[in-house]
């Protein structure tokens, strides 16, 4: 079972002929969650994109393996398919497609069969009460007009939806209120205690530790410059929320 | 029928009159100016209406409604739509061989629609459908054109609503993809009245249409609403013009169009505000979808605005799928053929859901999608 894992090996990657990755070594444990926390430009998105198969990102060279399978090979679709989530930090609106409608197509296209839409409906009302959200959501166009907070939170009910083997999270606490940030923890929380996402392994990325008062991470990873620079446990968090990326900065280039 | 001299004075008319459309060119490929009429005219046809009961009213095949109604006929025919003055409604109101005339008396309010299906299947097709609401009237009527492989469809709607009166006209064609659809439509609501028009252009290799709304009575609205998709080698040139001749007035264009394949449209979106019609209000949207290179669409609206105390509001968008979108919607396990197929549908639905009734609605949807899956 060694190949268990979303597995990224030397990973370097770009947008538009601008190295950004410059070598990532980063292991996601099934049923973990790991904090990958980094100052602004540091490369965090960037990585979340290029696991998730978005078409600016550039691979150059290193791997990525989801339990055994090449993921790189893999157009966008499959990877969610696989069982791959991205949590967008600046969801796209589409206007004319309704919420209800396309969270069926996605939940069909990632878990074909699985459910009656009486079930799905039955589905859905559930995960939106953890969620406290107003049924009227499903009417509404996706993400068209919606606040920050309602984008956030309809990222989250996707991710209850389709329980997927990886989740990344892109700064889903960024820009949220208490009650937002309270309501993603719970929704997290409450996945993982699921029978269907007990297994799910997380990618948190993060500017600020406050999302981790919420979730309680296994790992911290922190990215400076396009590279992993330090590790530890949840301890490490705290001390950022202390003392600040610089002290980290600091520290590693004194090491090197 | 018409009589022989005015009918032979609107052929002349047809003839003499240039069609004022798009010629052809490195995109455009018909030549509306020598278009090919049929020598055969279907005899006359009367249509499929299906109508509920109108309290001292009708919904009657036009030859019937002529014959019975001469009054009503001779108000509406050529009140709203000016016969002599467009070449193929100079075509159409010389030709008629099948149409409708829908008669709502002052105060009654018609809620179930008034379906009139013309299916043209044997030789050129000439319909004309007529409408007259009374004061205070309200109904709302649905026109489905369809046909068989070829077939030539040349007509007129004219609504003509007194004070207060209410009414939606929707139209769908959905003609074989070698077939000619031209119609020329027009509306003159009265004092205070409302009247939308819906147009749905799904087939045809040529679609034509002209749609005007005439504001000539204070407080009185006009809508025109409009969606197309040519693919393949499918012609869709639409004019819609709103002229706001009396003072506040309100009007709303709303245009939804994609193109796939080597489709290709033209649509020119007109709206006129007189001198005198104060206090105004117009708004104009058209948003148009290319979906394959060798799509074209051509979209421009015009604004003539003569009076200074009004509110006019335009926008016109030409664009490609968006990426972000896409990539949002694959990032969930949608394919992208099926993200495609799913953002297309959902740019024309602000427009889509504004048609009278679901079971039309669902019929629109359905082709949209079969269309975008191409």
């Amino acid at each position: 079972m060694s190949e268990q894992g979303l597995i990224i090996r030397g990973l370097r990657a770009g947008v538009a002929g601008t190295p950004i990755l410059k070598g990532i070594d980063l292991t996601v444990e099934p049923g973990r969650v790991h904090a990958l926390m980094g100052p602004n430009g540091s490369g965090k998105s960037t990585l979340a994109f290029s696991l998730t198969g978005h078409p600016n990102y550039a691979i150059e060279s290193g791997s990525v393996t989801m339990d055994g399978e090449d993921l790189l090979a893999l157009p966008a679709d499959k990877r969610a398919r696989a069982g791959l989530f991205l949590s967008f930090q600046y969801p796209a609106a589409i206007p004319g497609v309704k919420v209800a409608n396309f969270l069926h197509a996605a939940r069909q296209a990632v878990r074909p069969g699985g459910l009656t839409p009486a079930k799905f409906r039955t589905l859905l009302m559930e995960k939106m009460d953890v969620l406290g959200m107003d049924p009227a959501f499903m009417g509404r166009y996706l993400n068209d007009g919606f606040s920050g907070g309602e984008k956030k939170r309809l990222e989250m009910l996707q991710l209850a939806v389709l329980a997927p083997k990886y989740a990344i999270l892109d700064e889903t606490d960024s820009g949220l209120d208490v009650d937002a940030l309270r309501a993603v923890g719970e929704s997290v929380n409450a996945l993982r205690k699921s029978e269907e996402g007990k297994q799910t392994g997380f990618l948190i990325i993060t500017h600020y530790p406050r999302i981790l008062q919420h979730i309680e991470p296994d790992v911290v990873h922190v990215m400076m410059d396009g590279r992993i620079v330090k590790e530890g446990g949840a301890d490490l968090a705290h001390r950022i929320e202390r003392e600040g990326y610089d002290v980290i900065r600091e520290e590693t280039q004194s090491i090197a | 029928m018409p009589s022989a001299t005015a009918g032979d004075g609107l052929l002349q008319r047809f003839a003499q009159l240039p069609s004022g459309r798009e010629k052809p060119g490195r995109f455009w490929r018909i030549d509306l100016e020598n278009l090919a009429v049929p020598e055969q005219a279907a005899a006359y046809t009367e249509p499929v209406i299906e109508a509920p009961a109108i309290r001292g009213g009708f919904a009657l095949d036009l030859r019937t409604a002529k014959e019975r109604h001469s009054e009503i006929f001779a108000r509406a025919f050529g009140a709203a739509v000016p016969h002599n003055d467009k070449k193929f409604a100079a075509l159409a109101a010389a030709s008629w061989n099948t149409g409708a005339l829908v008669y709502v008396p002052a105060g009654v309010s018609v809620d179930d629609p008034i379906r009139i299906v013309y299916n043209a299947t044997n030789g050129a097709l000439y319909p004309v459908t007529l409408v007259v609401l009374e004061e205070g009237a309200r109904c709302t009527v649905v026109t489905e054109i369809e046909g068989s492989d070829g077939a030539f469809v040349c007509g007129i709607d004219e609504v003509v609503a007194a004070e207060n009166a209410q009414h939606v006209f929707a139209s769908v064609q959905s003609l074989p993809e070698d077939a000619t659809a031209i119609f020329t439509r027009g509306a003159k609501p009265g004092r205070s009245a409302s009247v939308s028009f819906d147009a749905a252009q799904l087939g045809a290799h040529l679609s034509v249409d002209t749609l005007d709304v005439n504001v000539d009575e204070p407080g009185a609205e006009g809508t025109i609403n409009v969606l197309f998709f040519p693919r393949g080698t499918q012609h869709v040139d639409v004019v819609s013009t709103v002229a706001h001749n009396a003072g506040d007035s309100q009007s709303q264009t709303l245009v939804k169009s994609a193109a796939t394949g080597n489709g290709q449209a033209r649509y020119l979106g007109n709206i006129r505000i007189a001198p005198h019609a104060q206090h105004t209000e117009s708004a104009l949207r058209d948003d148009a979808l290319l979906l394959s290179k060798g799509a074209h669409i051509d979209s421009v609206p015009a604004l003539e605005i003569a009076a200074n105390d009004v509110k006019a509001y335009h926008g016109a968008t030409v664009g490609a799928l968006d990426e972000e979108q896409i990539f949002y919607m694959t990032s969930r396990g949608i394919s992208r053929d099926d993200a495609e197929r799913m953002i297309a549908l959902g740019f024309f639905e602000p427009v889509v859901e504004r048609f009278p009734t679901e079971a039309l609605r669902e019929r629109i949807r359905e082709t949209l999608a079969a269309k975008a899956a191409q």
